[in-house]
């Protein structure tokens, strides 16, 4: 366990630069788009009240109030969150070919650890997980902040006022990184740990046999959707809907664990067995 | 200890931020507004009875998302937005009632009321599989269960469609058991060359042995000619209980198109009622030339009266008519609340002798009011009037909107 503790810390430090620089980006973009967005909202009102001689009233009726949805509706909010997702992604597959750049690799330092080689694997997985959740805490973080700001900028009669709570439950692009409850939290990123893993077991597959890997990966990751969807297909052609939807849910919950630890222990196999350097 | 910080650090951050968010999330769950029936007049017993289901949603925020809410004279109960909730689904309070009581039996089963049929020993369910099996060709196959209350047994069968040649599309609109027999009554589709025609058709399967014992058309609706439609609808009645005849309406509506805009509008230009016996198999008339049917939905059948129901103005006007007697009772009208003589969408059901209607919309927006009325349904005497209100006037949201679907009478 302390050699595993140690590998993530390790495996971390060396993401930490990239995190950090995504953190940064997302804050600058992000509170940049709050203050556009906002002095947009105020210029338009201004224009409209004091050049056309609108009446306040008259205004807020054609054009409402502003609310915070607009701004997260808009790409300097989502821009970043964009952003961040391609980071991850990216960083899934650079976490494992990092180690095989130069001439003295360095995975060849860390698969001679006196350590299980499973815990390498585990290690970078929960790099990325500590990754993902991080940005989506940052992101919590920063919410409260950027409405405040927005509160701050526009005046009382001309906004909508809503809780971070509100405005995460009413968009629901952002339901999807921030889901409405904890089970939701645990299902979506445990599927998402689920194609983690999976992606894992086919990078190591094409590092221990090459091109003859490549294929390998590929099979195993049709193989594993098509082991994920056969509830479904099964329940719509052959078995007429026999299954409610929450045991459908159940089945595929089951079935999402086995292809984890199909994954687990394939990668972990590869490791000690196959892998070249 | 030192150079472990950064990898603590965004643990402790991630623990905190995402935990008080949920925390806070369960905590505060949206506070819905409580809703109940208030009475303006009569007497509330009448209203007891009585559960609106349908759908709130707060418009004061730029939100459209709706939560579904069931409201009765008592108060109000909202369907929870949790994840696991969604996945369950919205189905009628009927079918929901049913996959509670007869787990195994509701597999596989579809989510409409008409295709199921309940009495005290059975409870049947029908409905129709269509394979394709060429462009032109299509096999149905009336796929029946029913399950024995007494013994839990389930028998389940198909049965081909007989001569199916000419359907090109079917549906079940009602299921009936009578005695050994299961009675279909569907909505055919039949092609003939290039022009296609509706019927209704009737079905009668033997339970015991499953087999067709004998089908015909009921009624046949003509194609209407260029700018006229013509549409046979059957009046509701009680979803699980059998009757013995069945009211089918008859209308011809003229199409026309607005000379304003590109609208279409439409007049009824003749109407015709008919009862089918479905012991006899015979047709009758019914003579009522003075009533005229809007729209069909309205009106109710209990087994024994007829209440022929539509809005106008704002009316309800009522014509009860006693199948056995051959002769239609004292018209009577409702008065219903709306603006500038016209009243909104209302729902109708009767249930032992007493009349029940619901308003489908409330948006104090738009000053629209839902009534709930309970009257005798063979004088109209209004028994109780009452209207859906927050039952804390101080806790009402700035703007709101209550789309109601359905009204059950327990």
């Amino acid at each position: 366990m302390k050699n595993y503790l140690k590998l993530v810390n390790f495996e971390f430090n060396r993401i930490a630069k990239l995190f950090a620089v995504l953190l940064g980006i997302t804050l600058v973009v992000q509170l940049t788009g709050v203050m556009v967005i906002s002095k947009g909202y105020l210029n338009m009102a201004n224009e409209k009240i004091y050049e056309e001689m609108m009446t306040k009233a008259q205004f807020l009726e054609d054009f409402g109030r502003m609310s915070f949805i607009q701004i997260v509706k808009s790409v300097w909010f989502m821009g970043p969150i964009a952003l961040c997702i391609a980071g991850v992604a990216f960083y899934i597959f650079l976490i494992w070919y990092r180690d095989w750049v130069g001439k003295n690799t360095f995975i060849y330092r860390l698969l001679m650890l006196p350590t299980a080689r499973l815990n390498v694997f585990y290690a970078k997985m929960t790099s990325i997980l500590l990754m993902t959740f991080g940005l989506v805490a940052f992101q919590l973080i920063l919410l409260p902040i950027e409405n405040a700001v927005m509160k701050g900028m526009v005046p009382d009669e001309f906004r909508v006022d809503m809780g971070v709570i509100q405005i995460v439950n009413s968009v629901p692009e952002l339901a999807l990184i921030i889901p409405n409850s904890i089970v939701e939290l645990i299902l979506y990123y445990g599927a998402g740990l689920m194609v983690v893993a999976i992606l894992f077991t086919a990078i190591l597959m094409e590092r221990s046999f090459r091109w003859k890997g490549i294929f390998a990966g590929l099979l195993f990751s049709a193989l594993a959707i098509v082991v994920l969807i056969a509830p479904l297909l099964l329940q719509a052609f052959v078995l007429n809907s026999f299954f409610y939807p929450i045991e459908l849910l159940g089945i595929e919950i089951v079935i999402g664990l086995i292809v984890l630890a199909a994954s687990i222990w394939m990668s972990g196999f590869l490791l000690r067995k196959k892998i070249t350097v | 200890m030192r150079k472990y910080w950064k990898f603590t650090a965004i643990f402790a951050v991630i623990v905190l931020s995402i935990g008080t968010f949920y925390v806070n999330s369960a905590r505060s769950a949206e506070q819905y507004p409580e809703f109940e029936i208030q009475t303006v007049s009569g007497d509330a017993k009448e209203v007891k009875p009585v559960v609106l289901e349908g759908a709130y949603t707060n418009t004061s925020s730029m939100n459209y998302v709706s939560t579904n809410v069931k409201i009765s004279a008592k108060g109000s109960a909202y369907n929870s937005r949790s994840f696991l909730d969604q996945i369950v689904g919205q189905s009628p309070t009927l079918i929901k009632e049913f996959q509670k009581k007869y787990h195994t039996f509701m597999r596989g089963k579809n989510s409409m009321v008409n295709s199921f049929f309940e009495d005290q020993q059975f409870l049947v369910y029908a409905d129709v599989e269509n394979k394709v099996s060429s462009l032109l060709s299509h096999d149905f196959t009336f796929q029946l269960s029913v399950l024995n209350k007494e013994d839990d047994s389930i028998s389940s069968f198909k049965v081909k469609v007989p001569e199916a040649g000419e359907l090109d599309h079917i549906f079940v609109e009602d299921v009936q058991l009578m005695g050994d027999e299961i009675i279909l009554i569907t909505q055919n589709t039949m092609r003939e060359n290039d022009t296609f025609y509706d019927e209704k058709h009737i079905y009668t399967i033997e339970r015991g042995n499953h087999k067709i014992t004998s089908h015909e058309a009921i009624i046949q609706v003509p194609q209407g000619q260029l700018d006229t439609r013509i549409d046979v609808e059957l009046v509701r009645t009680s979803p699980a209980k059998a009757n013995d005849h069945l009211i089918m309406v008859k209308t011809e509506r003229k199409v026309m198109e607005d000379p304003d805009g590109d609208a279409m509008t439409e007049e009824v230009i003749h109407q015709e009622i008919l009862s089918y016996d479905l012991q006899t198999k015979e047709k009758e008339t019914i003579n009522l030339p003075d009533l005229q049917l809007d729209e069909n939905q309205l009106s109710f059948y209990d087994g024994a009266v007829i209440y022929f129901m539509t809005i106008e103005g704002q009316e309800l006007v009522v014509t009860p008519y006693s199948l056995a007697d051959n002769q239609a009772g004292q018209v009577y009208r409702i008065p219903l609340s709306g603006e500038e003589g016209i009243a909104h969408g209302q729902m109708t059901t009767v249930k032992g002798g007493k009349l029940y209607v619901a308003s489908s919309q409330m948006s104090p927006g738009l000053k629209i009011d839902a009534d709930v009325i309970v009257a005798d349904a063979q004088t109209g005497k209004t028994l109780f009037k009452g209207k859906l209100a927050v039952k804390d006037a101080s806790e009402q949201p700035e703007n709101f909107e209550v789309y109601l679907n359905e009204i059950v009478v327990k």
